[in-house]
């Protein structure tokens, strides 16, 4: 599974389940503790670490309604639109309680159910979230070439990506511009103060979407937040570094806030 | 024959003196607080291990105890050598320093000599790409104020917040060696400063001709001061007593640094330590070693202040330093003194802010 070689996600079954009046495509491999993965807002990318994590774990990974080949997303008007039909699909395939991924657009919609349903979450695991850009308005987002082309620090190891239609990059860019929210948000911000839920905070040193110097906001605002940067990966960081990716977040899910005592044992030779 | 049984280096330590070691720290701290009084405007320190030349291991000691005799001037550390050592605790120890100080730190970061590989079991193959890491885990430990991990390459820590921070905002002045293009773009890419030492003003004008180049295409126009130039000096009231002087001392001829074990550079030699011609290149310029030679290539001033000023303006033509980091040549006793106030008095006042 971690050969260089084999295309990531290779190993993924495609699956759909009827949740909140969509048809909801979604990938999956492995068994073990729940991981569920949301992309980012140019759509569902597999990397080798969600092939890793499917080694240890059931890992999940979801098509947002009205991203790829699914039906225009229409009704959803904002974030939290997009988040109860997520959590339904949860519901629909029974699951108790999950671990929650989120890429850019997708921590912010983490970061969404986790507030919604925080009792369901055993952790939260953002990569380069965009839910706090303090830079930004709702009015500059960057495009989705714009986007495509900061995804990789190292685009000479990635498989040649899959070229979007027109017509499916027109209607996600719209759906992402109704729905991504203002770059800050007072009522988000006090709401995530109040979320208990562990969360882990990976940034890219290489990320110029979301550039690491964003990581300090998670720490403030969130009150159970550990900020990891990841050096020499961009925004896609668990394709920059699926390795130094799937090591922390296999400790954090077992292991939490105690991730930060080491464990391993380093004795050289006994 | 393996690699350290071919003599130089590592130097065994039968004949250490822990009395002339103590001398030798005496007259740098002298050396060091004489400067500050005659108004140099930085004094420096290196790090080099397991020889008896430059018995600095750990450069952060010496600027510790630098910071208790110099006001004034800067205090700057050419090393720590970052690949071979732990990042957050070089990111503390230059907070702490700049404490000390009151923010009178410059912080070079060097790759270090590559013997120096072998003193802490460190491949040298892994030389750039740890040096690299190193230098922007060093970067953020200074300026993130809320705690964060470092999943990297070579590095990992799962929570960071160092105190003290330093003093300097965001950070020390950071340097790096220019010598090789890789050196050059780095430094230009990230806006650290670069330095030359054992190299030839030729060399050295090149990189940096190169570095200023690669730093026009990131929208970054360096200063003067991001460029210094590293030699020894010696200078008396006339020409001919400086190069007597320097002869009697035994100084006249470069020494090298005592790191030249031929059986180790072998094996340094086919690492990715090196990078390319460039490096070969270097080894055989400072096979030049006589006085004359020196002179011409850069790698020595001497002479009358007279002289040494129309030295200065030549480097500073050709490189452009706008900082040039002085040793003495040999080391005499009152002479070495006199020729630091020669340098202060008569020179320093002709070259400076030109």
């Amino acid at each position: 599974m971690t050969d260089e070689n084999i295309i990531p996600g290779a190993g993924f079954e495609e699956k759909f389940a009827e949740a909140d009046g969509f048809s909801i495509r979604y990938m999956e491999a492995g068994s073990g503790p729940v991981i569920v993965s949301l992309h980012g807002a140019n759509g569902l990318r597999l990397s080798r670490t969600h092939d890793m994590l499917a080694e240890s774990h059931r890992v999940i990974v979801v098509e947002v309604p009205g991203f790829g080949n699914s039906q225009e997303n229409t009704r959803a008007e904002d974030m939290k639109d997009l988040a109860v039909s997520i959590l339904a699909f949860i519901e629909a395939l029974s699951l108790e309680t999950l671990n929650m991924m989120g890429m850019s657009f997708g921590g912010k919609l983490a970061l969404t159910c986790a507030i919604l349903k925080p009792e369901i979450m055993e952790s939260i695991i953002l990569i380069a979230p965009a839910a706090i850009r303090p830079d930004r308005t709702s009015e500059n987002i960057p495009t989705h070439a714009q986007r495509a082309a900061a995804l990789f620090a190292h685009p000479e190891r990635q498989p040649s990506p899959n070229k979007l239609s027109a017509e499916i990059i027109a209607k996600q860019e719209d759906l992402v511009g109704r729905t991504m929210g203002p770059g800050r948000s007072e009522a988000f911000e006090a709401k995530l103060a109040e979320l208990q839920v562990p969360v882990l905070a990976l940034f890219g040193t290489e990320d110029i979407l979301i550039p690491p110097e964003i990581g300090k906001y998670y720490r403030e605002i969130l009150p159970n937040c550990f900020l990891m940067i990841v050096y020499d990966a961009a925004h896609a960081i668990d394709a920059d570094r699926p390795e130094a990716v799937t090591e922390l977040i296999q400790d954090f899910v077992v292991r939490r806030g105690d991730f930060i005592v080491r464990e391993v044992d380093d004795t050289i030779h006994p | 024959m393996g690699p350290t049984s071919g003599g130089g280096w590592p130097v065994p330590a039968d004949d250490f003196s822990p009395e002339l070691a103590q001398a030798s720290y005496e007259i740098t701290l002298n050396h060091a607080e004489i400067a500050d009084q005659l108004g140099w405007n930085w004094v420096s320190v290196a790090e080099h291990h397991y020889a008896p030349f430059s018995i600095s291991p750990n450069p952060m000691v010496m600027a510790a105890a630098f910071s208790q005799r110099v006001k004034t001037a800067k205090i700057a550390l050419m090393g720590p050598d970052i690949p071979i050592l732990n990042p957050v605790r070089v990111a503390e120890e230059f907070a702490m320093l700049d404490t000390l100080t009151g923010g009178r730190i410059v912080a070079g970061l060097m790759r270090g000599t590559p013997n120096e590989y072998i003193t802490y079991n460190i491949n040298p193959n892994e030389s750039r790409d740890r040096f690299e890491e190193s230098l922007k885990l060093i970067k953020m430990v200074w300026t993130e104020k809320q705690p964060f991990g470092w999943q990297g390459r070579y590095f990992q820590f799962r929570t960071i917040s160092i105190w003290p921070r330093p003093v300097q905002d965001p950070h020390p002045p950071l340097f790096m060696s220019g010598s090789s293009m890789e050196s050059g773009k780095f430094a230009a890419d990230n806006k650290v400063g670069i330095g030359f030492a054992v190299t030839t003003l030729e060399a050295a004008s090149k990189a940096a001709a190169y570095y200023r180049e690669e730093a026009g295409k990131t929208g970054w126009e360096p200063t003067k001061d991001n460029v210094i130039f590293r030699m020894p000096f010696y200078l008396a009231d006339t020409d001919d007593q400086a190069v007597e002087d320097l002869k009697v001392a035994g100084a006249a001829k470069f020494k090298g640094i005592g790191t030249l074990n031929p059986d180790m550079m072998r094996v340094l030699r086919q690492t990715k330590y090196f990078s390319g011609n460039e490096n070969r290149h270097r080894e055989v310029q400072q096979a030049a070693t006589e006085l004359n030679d020196r002179v011409k290539l850069g790698q020595l001033l001497i002479g009358s202040p007279e002289t040494v000023i129309k030295q200065i303006e030549k480097i500073r033509d050709d490189l452009g330093p706008g900082i040039l980091d002085l040793t003495n040549a040999g080391e005499m006793g009152d002479k070495t003194i006199k020729s630091m106030e020669l340098m202060a008095t008569k020179v320093l006042p002709h070259i400076k802010d030109r």
